[in-house]
């Protein structure tokens, strides 16, 4: 399984450049790949998701299953995800982050200042995602300390091919590129890089082949640039799914028990009983068809009651029995 | 007695900027469309060795001069072509051939080169080409989309890795773990 978890997408995008766009990677072999939109703050207070949907694409969330049924009943497209990237400048104002998540499969965070980015790499739990633009010389350098911190996290720093590929990129935006994934790669031993593409046209995509090599030649090893596309990419898609349905993170409902003929007779048989409410919920379960449900400390309460009845009637009968 | 060792790129081009634009033919078809008979062997390698000049400078330059860089095999009507290279130098060639985007001719068409395969012998790439041709050729009657099972197989090594089931496109890809790099390299010599 490979994945590409970044395929640049802007309003003005139109949708046959995407579909070229994904038909192609899908030609190239990659399995997954997400849609990003970049977002400016301020976070809007409404937060919608205009990113378009494809035909294949898991409406719910995409934990390892569904992603392996769609790509296999549908081979012409990957799956798609929807992921947003937030230009993240000053660490005091993130409040909107949760939302934002929610309305998303994939949140990541471009940090853009010093402060940020140490903010980034230590505290926020949102984002799983650390994208940079590596072309422009960022005003801070990669420290191991949080960066290793934030490997140890579980946030990933991304490395976007397609930055430098593009026309735009002249001779000088390349050398920081490739001097930034140096220091990046020297800073985090070549530990938790994802490699994506950042793709604004069909042409800024490559082979994953190629991709490593390149990536060979700018300094990080073969196996690593490979665990990149691959295994930790997929962990991203799957942590942030997971966190999305499943409980804190830890606990996910994966199917529901079928349920037992015992069972099903039982539900029929209240639901006869049920007669007027028909297939609405009875409430307080006080139906009028069996007896009512008594919870422990009623039946006590009513055993200790009967208790002191019989007691009052045995003295009642000795009483009448001096009597005579 | 030392030998020289080379490398042996097998690279395609591929026209994904035409996607879409013509709906009777697959999309196969469309992106492993013929090139123009303009690129000759000479203005590929003069192509290349440009890029390499602009991103590797003079020392990448010198690097592939020094090899025996040449275009073995260049086939227009299958986009496929291979590269000779000293095993030194064939990632600098790799790289120029990643970053060119368009077909290096007067008025070139926008394209992108895949490298396919890399091994220590023409035999082998001559073998795979043949494969890949096959594929193509079956995945364009289907109309399907030509998937490998494992894209990354050929050049790194499939035989230790699970290759998982699903797009039948070729099921072929898993037999070839003989005549990747690790083996040219411990083969050779």
């Amino acid at each position: 399984m490979l994945y590409d978890l970044n395929i640049a997408w802007s309003p003005a995008t139109s949708r046959a450049d995407l579909e070229r766009t994904l038909k192609f990677s899908s030609t190239l072999g990659y399995d997954v790949v997400a849609l990003n939109h970049t977002i400016t703050p301020p976070i809007p207070p409404q937060i919608t998701n205009p990113l378009p949907k494809f035909t294949n694409a898991p409406d719910t969330i995409p934990t390892s299953s569904t992603t392996r049924t769609a790509t296999t009943s549908n081979a012409s497209l990957p799956t798609v995800l929807h992921r947003a990237t937030l230009l993240f400048a000053d660490p005091s104002r993130n409040h909107g982050l949760p939302q934002l998540a929610s309305a998303y499969d994939l949140l990541a965070i471009r940090p853009t200042t010093s402060d940020a980015f140490e903010k980034a790499c230590v505290s926020i739990t949102e984002a799983s995602l650390i994208s940079l633009d590596l072309t422009t010389k960022q005003p801070f350098h990669f420290r191991p300390k949080p960066c290793m911190a934030a490997i140890s996290r579980g946030v990933r720093f991304e490395v976007c091919y397609a930055q430098v590929l593009s026309p735009g990129a002249d001779a000088r935006a390349r050398a920081v590129f490739i001097g930034n994934v140096a220091q990046l790669v020297r800073a985090t031993r070549g530990r938790g890089i994802v490699v994506s593409s950042e793709a604004r046209k069909v042409l800024g995509l490559r082979a994953p082949a190629d991709v490593v090599n390149l990536l060979n030649v700018w300094g990080l090893s073969t196996d690593k640039a490979r665990e990149g596309l691959g295994a930790l990419a997929r962990g991203v898609v799957v942590n942030e799914g997971i966190r999305r349905s499943g409980f804190r993170g830890v606990v996910d409902v994966v199917g529901v028990a079928e349920r037992g003929e015992a069972d099903m007779a039982a539900g029929d048989k209240s639901k006869d009983g049920g007669g007027v409410g028909g297939n609405r919920k009875r409430k307080n379960g006080d139906g009028d068809g069996e007896p009512p449900q008594m919870s422990k400390r009623q039946a006590k309460k009513m055993k200790a009651a009967l208790r002191q009845k019989e007691a009052a009637e045995k003295t009642q009968d000795k009483d009448t029995a001096m009597e005579t | 007695m030392v030998r020289i060792k080379e490398r042996y790129l097998l690279v395609n081009i591929l026209y994904p900027s035409e996607i879409g634009s013509r709906p009777d033919i697959p999309d196969v078809v469309v992106i492993n469309q013929p090139t123009t008979d303009e690129l000759t062997p000479v203005a590929l390698m003069r192509g290349i060795r440009a890029e390499v000049a602009a991103f590797f400078g003079d020392h990448g330059s010198g690097a592939i001069e020094g090899a025996a860089f040449s275009v073995k095999y260049s086939s227009p009507a299958t986009s496929t072509f291979i590269i000779r290279t000293s095993r030194a130098s064939y990632r600098y060639v790799w790289t120029a051939l990643t970053f060119m985007d368009i077909v290096p001719v007067k008025h070139g068409k926008p394209c992108t080169f895949q490298v396919v395969h890399v091994s220590g012998t023409i035999r082998k790439a001559e073998e795979e080409a043949i494969r890949r041709a096959r594929n193509l050729i079956f995945a364009a009657q289907n109309g399907q989309s030509q998937r490998s099972a494992d894209p990354l197989a050929n050049m790194f090594g499939s035989s230790k890795r699970p290759t998982h089931e699903g797009a039948g496109a070729d099921r072929f890809d898993v037999d070839d773990e003989e005549s990747d790099v690790e083996m040219g390299e411990v083969s050779d010599g």
